[in-house]
């Protein structure tokens, strides 16, 4: 959120100054560990409709921005609209049909037909490996984006530009100023983009564990997101260039930041296997840990007072929303003529 | 004289139990409880690293409802495990009361009764207040009382099915031959009006969580459970009538002999 915002911000030609709290290459956050979803659709399922609205605006923003990203720096960030799919086992049919059952109801009059049935014949024909299901649902308007390429991308677009930048700086944040360990600066807006590094100063801030697994195949090829419903699982598998496919993600009400669990990565790597039995002989690559930043309600918070706006709370939506809660904050940024406090829930 | 439900010595007057888990957002869920008038809530600690209190943040959250908790063992596979849990959630939350659950089978989670018995009989010694989730086989049941437990917790179905009652006869037998133990539907109840049936039928209480919280309106549902189960238990109090094999007006109908019926039969014939 912290490094879109700061790019958006000195492209409008602003006088950006950025600060870390670790490095700019190897990322604390959860942004680093995500798997870069844009999907308000299949979001929809556990989420209110506004987190909807706003990843809907995202997805018209994403691809300008990704091609205007890509032209500055001339690195690729693999922004990719095919689409998500949607499966169930046999025996979780039934899921599938609570799925759209769900949206249905949470769109009403705004569900314009962007759920698509597949039968085995039409869901092989968009991925030929998913040939052991019979039936799947199409979101054909979801994206993602490869976040492993988009922040490095990111941080040369900021480089490139006049922001200045300070790694390895852990800060607090107060109106128009920024306090580091040694010194404090002044500024004329402070935009505090922490995450949980903010829970101090955001009441009810709180972290869900995620863990995710990233492995490498060449025996199974999958063109976009895979989704596997399941009662107690919510798990996905998005591929990425040079045949690497993240698996994610647990979501456990805990801020223990240790090493992914056996039985997490059992169920991630189970999961997974079930799709194809051909995983069984990808390698693991990498796991991943992170706790999203939460509030209570789940919904993204952007509290505003004179000289200091806070972002904070996207919880496992970070790709979904930035885009839309960066307009938000520009349109904030051109009404600081407005010298009171005011906190948008997003809702 | 009012109507309480009774467990180890405590009185409430909701007969609805809730679960915390797979709720949209924990605002929901507070929501949804207060919506549902339980007193009772249940909550899982296995996965939030619970020596380090990790998930402590959601606990408080949780406790500021101000129901009795009902600390579970969810994921948990062996007696040892589950004794290790108890004690943990026992220091955390400053309480002896256990949802005592022995998963036997991952894919159903349907409780392993062997090892629900020897948990039980260890966590009775040690002191807890021990609900045993458990299956609704009347022999089990009867061990499960012999080593200390005063209440059980029969499932309607399995965890999460929504299938209500799947097996009337056991529920039944367990309410006929364990009369003045309070007994719990725990698990599989999918809809209010299998809600309602559990207390028809005599069940003490319900206790569900799914049914709720993965509901299109989560605080809307538990109204609609919360009603459910009082209408039941009102029923039961007030005494149902008996099915019968011929109609019978309510009204009386003098013009209309007992035989008139046969009758109209006849003629239609």
């Amino acid at each position: 959120m912290g490094r879109l915002l700061a790019w958006r911000l000195s492209a409008m030609g602003h006088q950006v100054t950025l600060f870390e709290s670790g490095s700019l290459d190897k990322p604390a956050g959860a942004c680093h560990t995500a798997a870069g979803m844009i999907a308000p659709l299949s979001e929809l399922y556990h989420c209110p409709l506004p987190i909807y609205h706003m990843g809907m605006q995202s997805l018209q923003h994403w691809p300008q921005w990704a091609k205007q990203l890509e032209q500055q720096t001339g690195t690729n960030v693999d922004y990719r609209q095919t689409g998500s799919i949607l499966v169930a086992h046999p025996q979780d049919r039934s899921e599938l049909l609570q799925f759209q059952q769900e949206l249905t109801a949470k769109l009403g009059k705004e569900n314009t037909g962007q759920l698509h049935w597949l039968d085995k014949n039409t869901l092989t024909k968009l991925e030929p490996e998913l040939d052991r299901f019979d039936q799947g649902l199409w979101l054909a308007t979801e994206a993602d984006i490869d976040n492993r390429k988009l922040l490095p991308a990111l941080h040369l677009a900021l480089k490139q530009s006049d922001v200045r930048i300070h790694e390895n700086t852990p800060v607090n944040c107060t109106p128009r100023k920024i306090h580091t360990a040694s010194a404090s600066e002044q500024f004329e807006l402070v935009i505090d983009t922490r995450g949980l590094g903010a829970k101090q100063q955001i009441k009810g801030l709180r972290g869900v564990r995620g863990e995710v697994l990233v492995v490498e195949t060449q025996e199974v090829q999958l063109n976009r997101p895979v989704r596997l419903l399941h009662p107690r699982y919510q798990l996905y598998a998005v591929p990425r260039a040079d045949h690497r496919i993240v698996i994610g993600a647990t979501e456990i009400e805990s801020e223990d930041m240790s090493p992914i669990s056996l039985r997490s990565s059992m169920e991630l790597s189970s999961a997974l296997y079930s799709i194809h039995p051909a995983f069984a002989e990808a390698r693991i690559l990498e796991t991943r840990v992170n706790c999203r930043p939460a509030t209570m309600d789940n919904m993204p918070l952007l509290e505003t007072e004179p000289g200091l706006i806070r972002v904070n709370g996207l919880y496992r939506h970070g790709y979904l929303l930035a885009p839309a809660l960066v307009v938000q904050v520009e349109m904030q940024i051109q009404q600081t003529t407005s010298d009171t406090a005011q906190v948008t829930r997003c809702n | 004289m009012a109507d309480k439900l009774n467990l180890y010595g405590k009185a409430f007057d909701s007969r609805l139990l809730v679960g915390t888990a797979l709720y949209p957002s924990p605002a929901i869920m507070r929501e949804s409880v207060a919506a549902s008038g339980a007193e009772i809530i249940t909550l899982s600690l296995r996965r939030q690293s619970p020596a380090q209190q990790q998930g402590k943040m959601l606990w408080d959250y949780i406790q500021e409802s101000g129901c009795q908790l009902l600390p579970n063992t969810a994921g948990c596979k062996t007696p040892k495990e589950v004794v290790a849990l108890a004690e943990m959630s026992r220091e955390i939350f400053g309480t002896d009361w256990l949802k005592l659950e022995v998963i036997g089978d991952d894919y159903n989670l349907q409780p392993d009764p062997f090892g629900l018995i020897e948990a039980a009989r260890e966590l009775v010694q040690r002191g807890f207040k021990v609900l045993p989730y458990c299956t609704d086989d009347l022999v089990v049941c009867r061990r499960l009382l012999d080593v200390g437990c005063e209440v059980l917790m029969p499932w309607g179905s399995p965890i999460g099915t929504g299938r209500g009652l799947m097996n009337k006869y056991n529920l039944q037998t367990l309410r006929e031959r364990l009369p003045d133990v309070p007994l719990i539907i725990d698990a599989g109840i999918g809809a209010p009006s299998q809600a309602c049936e559990a207390m028809e039928l005599g069940f003490d209480a319900v206790l569900l969580n799914t049914a709720i919280a993965r509901a299109q309106n989560p605080v809307l549902m538990a109204g609609a459970f919360r009603l459910a189960v009082e209408s039941g238990r009102a029923a039961r109090n007030a005494g149902l009538m008996l099915k019968r094999q011929t109609a019978s007006p309510s009204t009386p109908t003098l013009d209309m002999p007992f035989w008139q019926q046969a009758v109209s039969e006849g003629e239609k014939a």
